[in-house]
């Protein structure tokens, strides 16, 4: 008998968090994401135009779902030449991996009582386990913000390969920023 | 030979100045033209690494050149008659302005191209301007034209210098050199 309660409590609890669940969709017009690589040192910065984030936050607002899709082919460095040149076969390779995803389900709190989502980032048909910290605010009509920075290694993608590989000229850190801006969507049901 | 300038003779500074310029910018014009026929590779943007640190070297060596030409006497202008010693003065003229323009012209278009400098892989230089494409093919256009001058006036000045030395048989060359 205390075990049907007890299933019962817990069904009901699931099921009070599901229902209190918020989707959350990033705002793409001010919702930015932006990288530099470094060359010889110096950072370039870099942007993804195009992009998208649906986060789940539970009835506490703790998260329960982060992901995020990207173009890669967006990725914007201020130059077109660089533009095209990083959509190429030894970079991005656009054409056979237009899109980079990450998805998380599983949250903790740093030291400084930030979240970091570990997930998984699928870039250039590469799957690696990533730590994104980020902070994450409540704003006024309906609007929250997350915004983080972490830094990623290319060559665990395999971005910038061939001759570009030693990170000699571009170094292999490349440091990633976002801050994005999400409306409420429905409740989950 | 002394090392400031008299009224007849260049002297040992302004000698090693102007014969270096002209040895870095004779490197450099071939640099150019080297780095911008290159596919986008790392070859090109060491080529590019070199063709900014002697364009930025040749920059300086042109302000020492201007500030020792403000301290130091400049020796009179020969030639044949009024018209030639002000064309002269023209090319030389051309020939600074050309120094300032091609340089900071180059250096926009890498600012513009959102591409930072470090010269000789050691020192790095501030962007003059932010990202902008209209601006960096502005900039671009401008050193492009900039540098066609450049060769139209050396040579000018080149011929000029030979034809000081060889036809009128005058100074104007051997008092530049040591």
């Amino acid at each position: 008998m205390k075990l049907i309660n007890l299933t019962i409590s817990l069904c009901c609890l699931l099921y009070a968090s599901f229902v209190s669940a918020t989707d959350w969709q990033s705002n793409p017009s001010k919702s930015r994401l932006n990288f530099a690589p470094n060359y010889e040192g110096m950072p370039i910065n870099g942007r993804f135009t195009l992009f998208s984030v649906t986060y789940t936050t539970d009835a506490k607002d703790q998260p329960i779902h982060l992901s995020v899709k990207v173009s890669v082919a967006s990725a914007d460095m201020d130059n077109s030449d660089i533009n095209e040149a990083i959509g190429a076969v030894d970079w991005f390779n656009i054409t056979d991996f237009p899109e980079a995803q990450f998805i998380s389900d599983q949250f903790l709190l740093d030291a400084s009582g930030q979240f970091v989502a570990k997930g998984s980032l699928q870039l250039k048909g590469h799957n690696k386990s990533v730590m994104v910290p980020f902070r994450w605010e409540t704003m006024p009509e309906g609007e929250a913000s997350m915004i983080g920075e972490l830094t990623l290694a290319r060559n665990d993608f395999f971005i910038g390969d061939g001759e570009w590989a030693s990170g000699e000229q571009i170094g292999i850190s490349v440091k990633v920023w976002f801050n994005v801006v999400f409306s409420r969507a429905e409740a989950s049901q | 030979m002394g090392m400031g300038n008299t009224a007849d003779q260049w002297g040992l500074l302004s000698k090693i100045l102007h014969w270096l310029t002209a040895l870095l910018i004779f490197i450099q014009i071939p640099l150019g033209f080297y780095a911008e026929s290159l596919k986008l590779s790392a070859l090109k943007m060491d080529v590019f690494i070199w063709h900014k640190s002697v364009g930025m070297l040749v920059f300086l060596l042109l302000v020492l050149r201007l500030l020792w030409r403000i301290k130091s006497t400049i020796p009179k202008t020969l030639g044949v008659n009024q018209i030639q010693q002000r064309l002269g003065r023209l090319a030389h003229g051309l020939l600074y302005g050309l120094m300032v323009l091609l340089p900071i012209s180059g250096w926009i278009t890498s600012s513009a191209a959102n591409i930072p400098i470090k010269l000789f892989w050691l020192i790095p230089l501030p962007a003059l301007v932010g990202p902008d494409e209209t601006l960096k093919s502005l900039a671009a256009q401008v050193h492009e034209i900039c540098v066609l001058v450049l060769l139209v006036i050396l040579l000018v000045h080149i011929g000029a210098a030979l034809r000081h030395h060889l036809l009128l048989r005058d100074d104007v060359l051997k008092r530049m050199w040591f």
